[in-house]
């Protein structure tokens, strides 16, 4: 067989190097470029061939977007618009202890998405077993849990559940959590007083409500 | 069996008695090698006359130099953005103590030409990502050892955006390794035709993670106290400064207050060490397993150069492509094929070309994709690498770019730019090439 | 703001050097490679073993000896990575000597130039190493010299081939080389001992389940998973005539009565704690079996018949079968995987598992220390090798090292009781056994070509004539395979035999194709395993080759054989 010998039939197109016996794959492709070079130099002046590609990253990023359901309870604001890496989701519960809230969490999303997952924090201070004063939030799928097959409606799923369903098992803020637990009506004052700004437990939170 | 002689190849001071055994054996017909492929002098000049990228100067860079100078290769660059640290000399053998902050690439390419007779080494102190595709073009083939997956995705990206079907020079081989204690793995990517880093990364796992309120509320174990420190203890009290995981006073702060925690919950185990591993997240490694996989990569960019014997990948798209090692308990290597994904994001949709009239306006654009017969697309959002012309399904991304859609494409995006289209619809992205009609 | 916390009793200099090593194996493993002296019989052209000792020299391997008699000539410079172009002329051992101390400043290297034929004959030449690389070619008569003082000083001994793109190496150990640390996968060491639960165990599952049903739901999704276990094994005793469950279906039941606990009416709807009982049910409710590592090492005659000199292996090995006798498990490694649970119920469990292995290891030790009274040993073996034992004892591993294959021109080679095994390799095609049968045609070939003169370096196949030489060796080669027909009693039918043939005429004619000349590629793929294995011999860590071990740089696979 001599055509082929390289087995880059696709690229090569058949009988092109009939006559070029070539070393591996390496010689296949280069003795072949020889040829075309002087016409790619001529095609080349054209279209310029050093523009940036998009990233996999973004381009997993825009799918997940152009897939997010937001509902009527959240929305999201692009500082750059030209930047979708970078975002931020507002929640505002219609329903449960954290109704009247609005909540605003970042979003930064690495080169690595999403073999990495989205870092978010939530931009208040605010009383709620599973985020801390800080704004770290624990949920599952945001660290241990994280799998490159879920998405960024998975996250903002679970986000929202969190205001549903606070958890009081497993908190990042432990009073908040005890409070849950022990006394859920202490609880709910909590809340709203957290949420209009007031002081719990002598800790001042940001007001947060609409 | 026929023996072609091998004549001065000009070599310096023209002589090729050094390269005795290597010239010895691509000189003869193998029994396993393709009998179409050349020997001798033809085989032995595709060693001389292709340049060669290297990325990474670290552990497995240094033996990939040594290698690459002793197959023959004479024209060979290499890019690291590091500088030496005193923890690269259990394995990284060209550098000295006297050498620790310097950069790796430098010295490593250095040390390589004066070592190795009529080799030339081009360091760029920097990141790949600072390199267009001009730069790439230039390579025959890139060799990998690195130990970060982000930029493995990177180049590999770049690799498989460059193939061009009318130019067979565009497809550029991508040899990787990676290891992790006495375990290692080297595989070869001929771009588009076989699995590329991105089909394999289900092969990467993610670095285990334990949960952010066992940290906080329940630590059992020395490294959760270590995580708690580090994640949350230092944004807490010392929010101002950028926490820098080379830094031993930063390191030290960790570790003094992963110890006080590890006290207060009886958890024995702390050290000073698993704080700098939890940290730095420091994989274990030695010298024996970086000359194994990067001699393994090294001996398939000589077999594809020369043609001296089949290489990993090769034929596509069925030929094995990957082999792991694993030193542990015996020695085990399984070497397989591992199949190209069609639905991979990076190399299961190739840009296609399309020509468009740059004073249409985004609009006009927009709307001929549900006319597109391989799209019918209703609802498309489109972005370019640095833009994001029109996202429909975000209601506040579509506000910000309507005001896009009236401009014309020209001035949008540039002729020969790349962009993906999403729709609800597609299971995966596509992307185009635009191509301006004159 | 916070201070800056007083500089601490920080790592030292070595120990920021070798961090990312000795984080595989540790202070004791890098002390025993700080001790170890290599001797390097370099032959050839003389690669792979300097490749290998590059390894070795890196991590610290204390001392190093090259003896090479070759005058380094252009050849060299071309293949050898630390030989400079000033070396042409001077002695390669020491050349390469003085370039591989440069690697680190703490490790020693000595070289000679003397031929290895007028070296090995002074006595006790070979005593002051540790352990020893042969790279071949190398004479018969001198590799049974070599073998012979390996064999009673129990020294380990590595020979190597690096020829083209193949290459082999041959490991021979001590007839007893046992491994405590073998280094398991963390997922299947902990011995969690839930069928043999001892008082404190079942005191502490009483504390903490007796009020299941009536603690809070956060209470109750935090018992560890181990309690949860244990807590329903006694209730599922209790109505299956106080047995354990016996089989896969009782196992599956029981693993039902487990998720039928889990509390499902809390927020989340479940629990993780639960999800981890019953996720752990098949992997361990196994009776404690011994692995046949274990009992190959308790059932052989060093254990069971301890003498006054006997290794400390054995010593501990007798005392931790007679615990198991007594016992019926071994001693527990005290060791508690991570599992839901609050901070202190964890650390009372993990408590219970350490006093526990602690009170195992006390009877071990008291045993070990009746064992030297009897054998009057005045060298009372130190605690903490007892308790390293103790914790490591179900994967114990025992490598028998056996004798090496030496090829010589007009004799057979014999195969033993591995004759069989051989054959059934023959047509096995992940195997790699015909590489390995090249390479004894090879070195018989260079017994029966001495000498161009220098040194009586051996003429290797295909250094001038490929195809006359190609001729001879698969000719060789074919002997040795019908020799192992003939040996395992067997015949050999066509196609199959043909076949086995043609498999090994390529083979062949792939070796002869280098003419003896190393692809620097192979031997340093080839230095990297053999430094791994004489890293893993030295520290006595990890489990190392048993025996041979074929590397294929044409297909890029290994093969391991015990040939």
């Amino acid at each position: 067989m001599v055509y082929g010998t390289c087995g880059l039939e696709s690229l090569c197109g058949p009988g092109q190097h009939q006559n070029q016996r070539c070393s591996g794959i390496l010689g296949t492709l280069l003795t072949l470029s020889q040829k075309q070079q002087q016409q790619q130099a001529e095609n080349a002046a054209g279209a310029a061939g050093k523009k940036k590609k998009v990233t996999a990253a973004q381009l997993r990023v825009q799918k997940d977007l152009s897939e997010l359901s937001l509902g009527s309870t959240m929305k999201t604001d692009f500082p750059n618009p030209d930047d979708i890496l970078n975002f931020t989701l507002t929640i505002d519960p219609d329903e449960g202890m954290y109704k009247g809230g609005s909540f605003s969490f970042s979003f930064a999303i690495n080169q690595n998405f999403p073999h990495d997952p989205p870092k978010v924090k939530c931009k208040e201070k605010i009383y709620h077993p599973n985020i801390d004063l800080e704004g770290n939030v624990c949920l599952n799928i945001l660290r241990e849990d994280w799998k490159p097959v879920l998405n960024l409606n998975a996250v903002i799923v679970g986000l929202q559940f969190l205001f549903l369903e606070p958890n009081a098992s497993d908190p990042l803020n432990k009073e908040a959590a005890e409070d849950l637990k022990t006394n859920r009506e202490g609880f709910k004052r909590n809340v709203r007083s957290a949420m209009g700004g007031g002081g719990v437990r002598g800790e001042t939170f940001q007001r947060v409500l609409k | 069996m026929d023996e072609t002689t091998v004549a001065d190849m000009a070599n310096g001071d023209g002589s090729r008695i050094k390269w005795k055994f290597l010239d010895r054996i691509v000189s003869r017909q193998g029994p396993f090698a393709d009998p179409d492929n050349p020997i001798g002098e033809q085989a032995l000049q595709m060693l001389s006359s292709v340049k060669v990228l290297v990325i990474g100067a670290g552990g497995l860079g240094c033996e990939i130099l040594k290698n690459l100078a002793l197959s023959g290769f004479t024209d060979i660059h290499v890019i690291d953005m590091d500088t030496i640290d005193v923890s690269n000399l259990n394995r990284q053998f060209l550098f000295r103590q006297a050498d620790v902050g310097k950069h790796k690439a430098e010295v490593a390419a250095r040390f390589v030409e004066s070592r190795v007779r009529g080799v030339k080494i081009t360091p760029y102190c920097g990141k790949i990502q600072d390199k267009d595709e001009d730069y790439y073009m230039q390579f025959a083939f890139v060799v990998c050892g690195l130990d970060s997956i982000e930029a493995r995705r990177w180049i590999n990206a770049t690799l498989v955006g460059m193939v061009d079907e009318e130019n067979p020079d565009s497809l550029k081989p991508l040899i990787d390794g990676g290891t992790e204690g006495f375990k290692g793995q080297s595989k070869v990517i001929l771009p588009t035709m076989t699995s590329c880093i991105e089909c394999q990364l289900d092969l990467h796992a993610p670095r285990a993670a334990v949960p952010l309120c066992t940290l906080a509320t329940i630590p059992r174990q020395p490294q959760h106290c270590i995580e708690w420190a580090h994640i949350i203890a230092w944004d807490e009290e010392r929010k101002d400064i950028t926490l820098d995981n080379d830094d031993p006073e930063h390191i030290t702060w960790l570790y003094q207050k992963a110890l006080k925690r590890a006290e207060d919950f009886d958890i024995p185990g702390v050290t000073y060490s698993m704080t700098q591993g939890v940290v730095k997240n420091i994989i274990p490694a030695i010298a024996s397993t970086n000359a194994i996989i990067a001699a393994s990569c090294c001996n398939e960019a000589f077999k594809f150069a020369t043609g001296s014997n089949p290489s990993l990948a090769y034929p596509p798209p069925d030929a094995n492509n990957y082999m792991t090692y694993s030193g542990d308990d015996s020695i085990y290597t399984y070497t397989f094929t591992h199949e190209k994904k069609d639905d991979c994001p990076v190399c299961g949709n190739l840009a296609k070309t399309m020509e468009i009239d740059p004073s249409w306006t985004l609009q006009e654009f927009v709307e001929s994709f549900a006319e597109r017969p391989e799209a019918q697309l209703k609802k498309p959002s489109i972005r370019s690498e640095a833009k994001t012309l029109y996202m429909q399904s975000i209601a506040s991304l579509e506000e910000q770019t309507r005001p896009n859609l009236a401009k014309k494409l020209s001035e949008l995006v540039s002729d020969g730019e790349e962009i993906a289209v999403s729709d609800p619809a597609l299971q995966i992205s596509f992307k185009y090439k635009l191509v301006f009609k004159s | 703001m916070a201070t800056t916390p007083p500089p601490l009793q920080g790592p030292t200099s070595k120990e920021k050097k070798y961090d990312r090593q000795l984080r595989l194996w540790g202070a004791n493993g890098q002390a025993a490679l700080e001790e170890a002296h290599i001797l390097l019989i370099n032959s050839g052209s003389g690669v792979v073993g300097i490749e290998t000792l590059k390894n070795l020299v890196l991590p610290g391997a204390g001392n190093f000896t090259i003896l090479d008699s070759a005058i380094v000539e252009e050849a060299d410079l071309g293949v050898n990575f630390f030989l400079a172009s000033d070396s042409l002329g001077k002695s390669r051992a020491e050349q390469c000597c003085e370039l591989l101390k440069e690697l680190n400043p703490d490790v020693d290297g000595h070289f000679s130039s003397e031929p290895i034929e007028t070296f090995i004959t002074k006595p006790d030449a070979l005593d002051p190493y540790t352990l020893i690389l042969a790279t071949a070619p190398i004479s018969p008569e001198i590799l049974e010299i070599i073998i012979a003082h390996a064999t009673e000083t129990l020294t380990p001994l590595f020979y190597i081939h690096s020829v083209g793109f193949y290459s082999h190496f041959s490991v021979h150990l001590p007839h007893a080389f046992p491994v405590v640390d073998t280094h398991p996968d963390p997922v299947t060491i902990s011995d969690l001992r839930l069928l043999n639960p001892w008082p404190a165990l079942t005191q502490l599952v009483q504390e903490k389940t007796a009020h299941l049903e009536a603690m809070s739901d956060d209470d109750h999704g935090h018992v560890p998973y181990v309690l949860l276990l244990l807590h329903f094994l006694e209730k599922w005793k209790s109505a299956h005539d106080d047995k354990a469950p016996q089989n896969y279906k009782e196992k599956s039941e029981f693993r039902e009565m487990v998720r039928a606990g889990t509390r499902t009416s809390n927020p989340e709807g479940g629990e993780e704690n639960s999800e981890e009982a019953v996720a752990a049910v098949l992997k361990n409710l196994n009776p404690p079996e011994l692995s046949s590592n274990v009992k190959e090492v308790f059932n052989s005659a060093e254990c069971v018949g301890a003498s006054p000199d006997s290794q400390n292996f054995w010593i501990i090995a007798s005392a931790i079968s007679s615990f198991h006798k007594n016992n019926k498990v071994l001693p527990l490694p005290g060791s508690v995987p991570d599992m839901k649970a609050k901070s202190n119920d964890y650390i009372a469990l993990q408590n219970v598992y350490k006093t526990k292995a602690r009170e195992d290891f006390a009877e071990v030790l008291s045993i070990v220390r009746d064992i030297e009274a009897a054998l009057e040993r005045t060298n009372p073996i130190d605690e903490k090798e007892v308790e390293a034992f103790c914790k490591g004892a179900a994967h114990i591993k025992l490598v028998r090292g056996k004798g090496m294959h030496i090829a010589k021109p007009g004799e057979t080679i014999e195969w033993l009781d591995r004759a069989k095994f051989a054959f059934g390799s023959l047509t096995n095609p992940d195997s790699l056994i015909h590489i390995y049968i090249a390479f004894l045609a090879y070195d018989s070939f260079g017994a029966a070509h001495p000498a161009d003169g220098l040194n009586g370096a051996a003429l290797a196949p295909g250094t001038t004539d490929f195809e006359a030489d190609t001729e001879k060796m698969v000719g060789m080669a074919q002997q040795i395979i019908d020799d192992i027909i003939k040996e395992a009693g067997k015949t050999m039918e066509d196609p199959e035999y043909t076949e086995v043939k043609e498999q090994s005429q390529k083979v062949v004619t792939e070796l002869v194709r280098a003419g003896g000349g190393e692809l620097h590629n192979i031997s340093a793929f080839t230095g990297g395993t053999v430094a791994q294995e004489v890293i893993k011999v030295i520290t006595k860590q990890y489990v190392p080759v048993d025996n041979c071990c074929m590397w294929d740089g044409v297909s890029s696979t290994i093969s391991v054989l015990r040939l």
